[in-house]
């Protein structure tokens, strides 16, 4: 019963943002406000306490039976400053809040996100190899992007701009609208499967 | 002492690169590209005073590349009397966005609530900007800090998405898409981007199309947009790093390949 309930539901909300998309009545363009406004941004809290909720068990779980006690206990503390700082000294400019993130978040994920490069290097040495006709094209498309993205003034040679302008604007642009158009289609379909019910998994049962 | 490995070398290798080439603070001039062209003949042909919303949906991650690109952006606007009013829809982006309107705001001499406002972070972006179209008020009934969002006389001149002269998202991943595919197709509101170099192949298909009007992408991006508005910044600086990381790229490339086909013959021989 409970299952049948959760479909009308998706169903119903699914038709009714569907007609809202399309509708300038100012009745549907209330309705739209309330549901983003309000409906969606209600939805969103919650999954963001179950995710808190989650990430505090998981951690506190590990620190008792003393796994990597001092990462999780930092990744804790993280979690549980910031609010503090936020709603203690507030969000403005010269806050303790701003401070952290600028100093010590940003930096953080910055240096992260960085070492991809050390694996782009390490993987150019090691697997980017012309082992085939179509990985030695995918490489040579990759030397032109490369050159023609790294050199200056007068000494950029203009067959490699004309060369990395092609490869963007055909071969690329046509497999990435092969893909957006693939990605359309599938949302759609699985849009039209959700409303109808035929598509029944996210009720956590079988199709 | 466990034995260094070749990636080991290769990691080393890229570090001297990239240090070394920072250490020597040059500026190399470039060729602008005609994305960049276009971009700024767009920003250039919006009348002084207009009110644009600057969208920052981008993580903390991305700002090596993000930060240039958006303080070139914003020092074009406020230069040419732009009125940016900021957003995020990525709580990352929130505090950058802030920061980085503040900075540049004051570098114009720039007066918060009459010149530019911050109105924070919307979770939801599908629902914000659906709800943005409707109603701005509603969908930031406060700015960032806390201000009522009429008592900032900026604002009391916008009342919906299609009230802004143009959105700008300043992005690292999807939500360009997002914009056009919500702000610009529903509400007909004109979307431009800046975005990370990884992304620009992603958007081409929307600017060939005419749904994303310009679109600056990556560290080189940001370089050229620094020389076209005459200011030198942190674009320009990383160019030279950039490059020579690129070309040692393409070194590690090479050698990796001439191994790979000396091997083969040798065993082809064997």
């Amino acid at each position: 019963m409970s299952r049948r309930v959760a479909q009308i539901v998706c169903a119903v909300f699914g038709v009714l943002m569907f007609l809202l998309f399309f509708s300038g009545h100012p009745t549907a363009k209330a309705i739209t406000l309330a549901i983003t406004t309000q409906y969606w941004q209600v939805i969103a809290a919650f999954a963001l306490i179950v995710g808190a909720v989650s990430f505090v068990r998981v951690n506190v779980k590990a620190i008792q039976r003393r796994q990597d006690i001092p990462f999780r206990a930092i990744g804790l503390l993280g979690m549980i400053s910031m609010p503090v700082l936020a709603i203690g000294w507030g969000i403005g400019g010269s806050s303790p809040f701003l401070w952290v993130f600028e100093n010590i978040q940003a930096p953080m994920q910055s240096t992260v996100f960085a070492l991809l490069a050390f694996f782009v290097a390490s993987a150019s040495l090691r697997g980017f190899r012309a082992r085939s006709i179509p990985a030695a094209i995918l490489l040579v498309s990759a030397v032109v992007m490369l050159l023609s993205r790294s050199w200056f003034e007068s000494t950029t040679s203009s067959f490699l701009l004309t060369a990395s302008d092609w490869l963007r604007n055909y071969p690329s642009m046509a497999a990435r609208r092969a893909i957006l158009i693939g990605i359309g289609l599938g949302s759609l379909t699985t849009s039209l499967r959700l409303i109808v019910g035929i598509e029944r998994t996210w009720l956590g049962g079988s199709r | 002492m466990k034995k260094l490995e070749s990636r080991h070398w290769a990691f080393l290798g890229l570090a001297i690169v990239v240090i070394g080439t920072m250490l020597l603070n040059l500026e190399p001039d470039l060729d602008v590209s005609p994305d960049t062209i276009r971009m700024h003949a767009f920003i250039d042909s919006l009348p002084a005073g207009s009110i644009i919303l600057v969208s920052f949906d981008h993580e903390a991650s991305a700002l090596p590349e993000i930060k240039p690109l958006a303080t070139a952006f914003l020092r074009h606007a406020f230069g040419k009397g732009l009125r940016p009013v900021g957003i995020a829809l990525m709580a990352e982006g929130t505090a950058v966005g802030y920061r980085l309107m503040e900075q540049v705001a004051a570098e114009y001499h720039k007066q918060y609530g009459i010149d530019y406002a911050f109105l924070g972070y919307q979770p939801q972006y599908i629902a914000a900007i659906l709800s943005l179209g409707e109603s701005v008020k509603q969908t930031f009934p406060r700015d960032y800090v806390g201000h009522p969002y009429d008592s900032l006389p900026l604002l009391r001149e916008v009342h919906k998405l299609s009230d802004f002269g143009a959105v700008i998202s300043i992005a690292d991943g999807n939500m360009v898409t997002h914009w056009v595919e919500y702000g610009r197709a529903r509400f007909n509101v004109t979307v431009a981007a800046f975005v990370t170099a990884v992304m620009v192949t992603s958007y081409d298909p929307y600017v060939s199309s005419g749904q994303l009007r310009a679109m600056v992408g990556g560290l080189r991006g940001a370089a050229e947009y620094e020389k076209l508005i005459g200011i030198g910044g942190a674009g320009r600086r990383g160019m030279l790093a950039q490059a020579a990381s690129h070309l040692y790229v393409l070194a590690l490339i090479l050698v990796g390949n001439v191994i790979y086909f000396t091997t083969r013959s040798r065993k082809g021989r064997g």
